[in-house]
């Protein structure tokens, strides 16, 4: 006993876990450190009350739920007969509790949380337990937030997705629609048949993220939303697939009357090449508005930046029909080049409520009619891949006759689920929680395997950079929601000019309070003044500016540039080693006031081993490593340093990043 | 046709570590020993520039003067005589005697992602397999070159970068996001000692042992490998390699103030160090609005780093052993579209070689009159990294299995153009 009452001493006198050492070095650094709160204290401050409002999980439909998952269990516990395969081992409480964290919530659990749940009497039975985390984890602000990490990657969210363009708007759009659960064909209808301008309307975003490009807007849509590529026939017939360049040309007519600007848009006459055409429509009083303003506000100033949030304003999406001419050097013989191409949906038809509406509201009830199984096939899909790790069509995003289903029944009862549950996507993704499958041991999985996967358990991944970065600000932070991204309503006041009364010195004005809160720099700044520690922002992935520098730990772990559809990756890198080696962040959980530090040092002592492993790792050590901790603990040169050491050797496991 | 051996592969990436030369008793061992007699004493590093977005050809190196599709970019003599290039190449035209431009390089893939990938492995985006680039090709044939430092280094993204494809992760790039930055974190804090890392890694290693008893696969054998090079590298008395501040003022001036220029000036201390290949990407050049505003500094940028990457190496004499390509996803359309710019052309677009290997003062094959297609000598992707590959001394008529038990070539089995080759 006396030697654990040494061991707690140290380890509360000591600044640091990770400081100390014997040298003269150590403890000059340790002097100048005391009194220094390297912390910011916003975020070790527990927050006075949930970061955001997310309606309740309905607990009276939990029985369906319940059956919802087994009836996918019993297609697959079929599927494994049939291929002699056995399924991988259930979870245990200690592995659940872990992985439901890091899948719903995109975090580890917290020491307290882990506790919670392995200690939890409630409901007796591990399935009720287990039911109820699961509710409780949906109806979180955590949940909100992994979700949006994960649309953000599909829909390329970043905040200048064009040019001094605040997307802000749109990307608090979606985690709004997130947060209330916006059935998805509801969600994916209003972005595509919005109009407006950002901060008015934000779902214009979607449409505005292709700014400009009429034609790759339609193979990035069709893409992410009906998870067919026909990229490939804007330029020829596709070379694997069936499509042709004409039904390429024939889709994207029924949107590319979508206007961005006012005035005449590109296509319309024939320019001479580099003639700039903008705001010249004569008889729009909208164009003639902007080319007053514009006129004005360049004799007022010559900073580029007032120019741009002119331009910025003038930027109204509203739909045209105009018609689409096939290319010049359109090469095919059924039909000339230069020719207008008549609008036609891929395949299926036009709901009949719709065949009156405008083309770009045709397309957009085309997509998302319960009739377009394709729809509801693409999204289901995409859902049973977050959380099963591989999707019954690989890529999601690559359905192909000769890219079938690995299980055809599952994916048409998913498409099924989907519909029955009107695209309530919290509820679908509730019900692959749920099932005995996904409550199962990850499995390894070869992608390029010629076998298909099969399900004995979810494939085994590393945690992506979000749920990585999000889990060591666990042990971090006991206010992570320090600061959200800036609402539609704050991004309005700030840039809205109305385009036909304001005078350029409004503009300029305009431009200057842009400067101060949103400006190059400037909102970073803000932010570190908050929860800034050693040039890190210790703020939910989620929240944070978007894109992140190529240094930043969430892209050295492969977090998107945003640029390409789901450009995320897990790929080892020895960049992403040395920071978790000798990064700020690693050792931001070693400081005094971290929710680990004050978790080890006010504990009972003995315990200090088993807080360390359920904090990092979410289980007790067993008997052996206990003593591999103890042993190194009590060899080290002083025991807040051997503490410091076990922590950092387990963040530094395989276990840690990988989700079992 | 011989199967790689993963274990003897390991083993043979194992002893690279140890600064043995590498691969003897393996299928390759042979295919490097028939390629090194082939082309004597080569041991030869790739400085590699990748514009992505896709960069013009009309406005750089296949100009079309007096034709609309010019748009508004002039055009300057160069070095030889009857060459002319793009107005934004006034250093590179200098040193066109030094260069073999290929301006009948033809692709089918007007998609970046694709494209890029295409450039990077020669062989096609698919599904089922991921296919390793040139340079984890030509490190996993010659091996390394430094002990400590790695073999391969890509300045720029690494999220789309292919990799070591199906090879060893010991033979993937690492990636660096700046090169001002360098390669981060490799300073151990104050108050870690060297004995404390130690322990500190054994004991993880001690606490790992049941979950990597549970799982293997290639991922996590990835992580196995990259904690192994981060030690050693960490250990390293090279790592000054990756800090440009520590060259003179006037040096880095030269190569620009800029990514692409650092980005050269960092490849050339890497490569003088014993990285055997570097890749840096340059952005910039998916210019399908106001082309002949954007096209300046993009040009002019590439131009300065270029040349100064060229200078430099020549001055120290490594450009006998460092062939510098510069390459692109696709080229540009002749046409200046509504929006003053152009949009993706994969029918027809430019690369350059130079340094090792590589003849210099030669322009190889040739658009038509309107830049729109190859009209003399077209040259594939394929062929054009096979030529890469025989310059560098990699055996490009060798099939190697990968695990999913299909065949490739190193370059993808297109024909060397022995035009360019020395």
């Amino acid at each position: 006993m006396s030697r654990f009452f040494l061991f707690f001493c140290m380890l509360a006198a000591a600044v640091s876990l990770g400081a100390g050492g014997q040298t003269s070095e150590g403890r000059q650094a340790r002097k100048q450190r005391v009194n220094q709160q390297l912390l910011p204290k916003a975020v070790m401050e527990e927050p006075s009350g949930p970061a955001m409002e997310v309606p309740a999980v309905d607990r009276s439909t939990r029985r369906d739920v319940r059956q919802a998952a087994s009836g996918i269990d019993s297609l697959l516990a079929a599927a494994w007969k049939e291929k002699g395969v056995e399924p991988s081992p259930s979870l245990t409480d200690e592995q659940f509790v872990r992985r439901v964290y890091l899948e719903l919530a995109g975090r580890i659990p917290s020491y307290d949380e882990t506790l919670a749940f392995l200690d939890s009497k409630a409901g007796n039975k591990a399935a009720e337990r287990r039911a109820e985390l699961i509710d409780s984890l949906l109806e979180s602000p955590d949940y909100v937030s992994h979700f949006y990490n994960f649309w953000a990657d599909i829909l390329r969210l970043t905040e200048r997705a064009q040019k001094n363009l605040p997307f802000e708007p749109y990307l608090y759009y979606v985690k709004d629609s997130i947060r209330t659960n916006k059935p998805y064909d509801e969600w994916v209808h209003e972005m595509l048949t919005a109009d407006g301008r950002l901060w008015e309307n934000p779902a214009v975003g979607f449409q505005l993220r292709d700014f400009g490009m009429p034609l790759p807007y339609v193979d990035n849509t069709v893409r992410v939303l009906l998870g067919t590529q026909i990229g490939c026939a804007q330029c020829h017939d596709h070379p694997f697939d069936h499509w042709t360049q004409k039904q390429f040309y024939e889709l994207a007519a029924m949107t590319s009357g979508t206007k961005m600007r006012p005035g005449p848009q590109p296509g319309q006459g024939k320019p001479k090449p580099g003639q700039k055409r903008a705001f010249q429509g004569m008889r729009d009083p909208d164009a003639f508005a902007v080319r007053r303003l514009l006129q004005e506000v360049k004799r007022e100033t010559d900073r580029n930046g007032v120019v741009q949030l002119v331009l910025a304003n003038a930027t109204n999406v509203k739909f045209t029909d105009r018609p689409l001419e096939l290319p010049h050097d359109y090469q095919y013989d059924d039909a000339k080049p230069l020719e207008v191409v008549s609008p036609k949906v891929l395949w299926g038809e036009v709901p009949k409520e719709s065949a009156s509406a405008d083309g770009r509201s045709q397309f957009a009830a085309w997509v998302v009619s319960h009739d377009n199984r394709q729809f509801a096939r693409t999204i289901a899909n995409r859902m049973w891949r977050k959380l099963m790790g591989v999707g019954l069509v690989e890529p999601v995003d690559d359905f192909r006759e000769d890219n079938p289903p690995s299980n055809p029944a599952l994916l048409e009862h998913l498409t099924d689920l989907m519909l029955k549950l009107d695209f309530d996507l919290r509820e679908f993704v509730r019900v692959l929680v749920s099932t005995d499958a996904y409550q199962r041991r990850a499995v390894v999985h070869d992608p390029t395997s010629e076998t298909p996967f099969q399900f004995t358990g979810p494939a085994l991944r590393r945690m992506t950079a979000e749920q990585l970065w999000d889990s060591i600000l666990t042990l971090v932070a006991r206010n992570p929601w320090t600061v959200q991204r800036p609402t539609t309503g704050q991004i309005a006041e700030i840039v809205s000019i109305d385009i036909r009364q304001a005078d350029a010195q409004t503009v300029v004005r305009k431009f200057d309070d842009y400067m101060a809160s949103f400006g190059p720099g400037r909102y970073q700044r803000s932010l570190q003044k908050v929860c800034g520690y050693r040039g890190q922002l210790l703020l939910r992935a989620s929240e944070m500016p978007a894109p992140l520098p190529l240094g930043h730990f969430l892209r050295q772990f492969g977090q998107s540039d945003r640029e390409t559809i789901e450009g995320g990756r897990q790929v080892a890198t020895i960049p992403q080693i040395l920071a978790m080696f000798n990064g700020p962040i690693t050792h931001s959980m070693l400081e005094r006031g971290s929710v680990l530090y004050d978790n080890v040092t006010e504990g009972p002592p003995k315990e200090a081993i088993d807080v360390v492993f359920l904090s990092v790792l979410s289980h007790r050590p067993s008997a052996e490593d206990r003593g591999y901790a103890m042993q190194e603990i009590m060899t080290a040169d002083d025991r807040a340093t051997g503490c410091g050491n076990v922590i950092w050797a387990l963040l530094n496991t395989r276990e840690f990043i990988f989700i079992q | 046709m011989e199967l790689i051996d993963r274990r003897a592969w390991m083993g043979g990436v194992a002893r690279a570590a140890l600064g043995v030369t590498v691969l003897d008793r393996l299928a390759l061992g042979q295919a490097t020993a028939a390629a090194a007699s082939a082309r004597s004493g080569s041991d030869v590093n790739i400085i590699y520039l990748m514009m992505r977005g896709a960069m013009s050809h009309i406005d750089t190196f296949d100009p079309k003067p007096g034709r609309d599709e010019q748009g508004e970019t002039k055009t300057i003599q160069t070095k030889t005589p009857g060459v002319l290039f793009g107005e934004h190449l006034p250093k590179l035209a200098g040193l066109s005697d030094r260069l073999a431009v290929i301006r009948s390089m033809t692709t089918e893939t007007g998609a970046h992602e694709q494209g890029t990938y295409l450039m990077r492995t020669s062989y096609p985006q698919l599904n089922s397999i991921r296919h390793p680039s040139l340079g984890s090709w030509a490190l996993q044939v010659k091996g390394k070159r430094s002990r400590d430092l790695p073999g391969y280094v890509l300045v720029g993204n690494g999220n789309e970068h292919p990799g070591c494809g199906f090879l060893d992760p010991a033979v993937t790039p690492v990636p660096v996001a700046s090169p001002e930055l360098g390669l981060e974190n490799t300073v151990r804090p104050r108050y870690l000692s060297e004995t404390n890392f130690d322990r500190r890694l054994a004991l993880a290693d001690r606490i790992d042992r049941d979950f990597k008893r549970l799982y293997g696969g290639a991922e996590i054998e990835a992580y196995n490998q990259m904690y192994k090079d981060a030690v050693r590298l960490l250990g390293s008395v090279d790592l000054a390699a990756f800090d440009i501040e520590q060259e003179p003022e006037k040096v880095r001036e030269r190569y620009g103030d800029f990514a692409l220029g650092q980005g050269c000036l960092l490849a050339r201390r890497l490569v003088e160090s014993g990285v055997r290949c570097v890749e840096i990407e340059m952005g910039q050049w998916d210019m399908h609005r106001d082309i002949f505003e954007e096209l300046p500094e993009a040009a002019g940028r590439l131009d300065t780093a270029l040349s100064a990457l060229l200078g430099d190496l020549e001055e120290r004499g490594l450009l006998a052993s460092t062939l510098v390509v510069l390459g692109t996803e696709f080229g540009r359309s002749p046409r200046v579209n509504e929006n003053a710019g152009r949009d993706h052309h994969p029918a027809v677009f430019s690369c350059l070689l130079a340094g090792a290997g590589i003849k210099g003062g030669v322009v190889h094959g040739a658009s038509d009159e309107r830049g729109h297609s190859p009209e003399k000598d077209p040259v594939s992707v394929a062929d054009f990294n096979t030529t890469i590959a025989a310059a560098c001394g990699l055996p490009t008529d060798k099939e190697f299995m990968a695990p999913n038990g299909r065949p490739f070539k190193i370059g993808g089995g297109g024909q060397p153009i022995a035009a360019v080759l020395a």
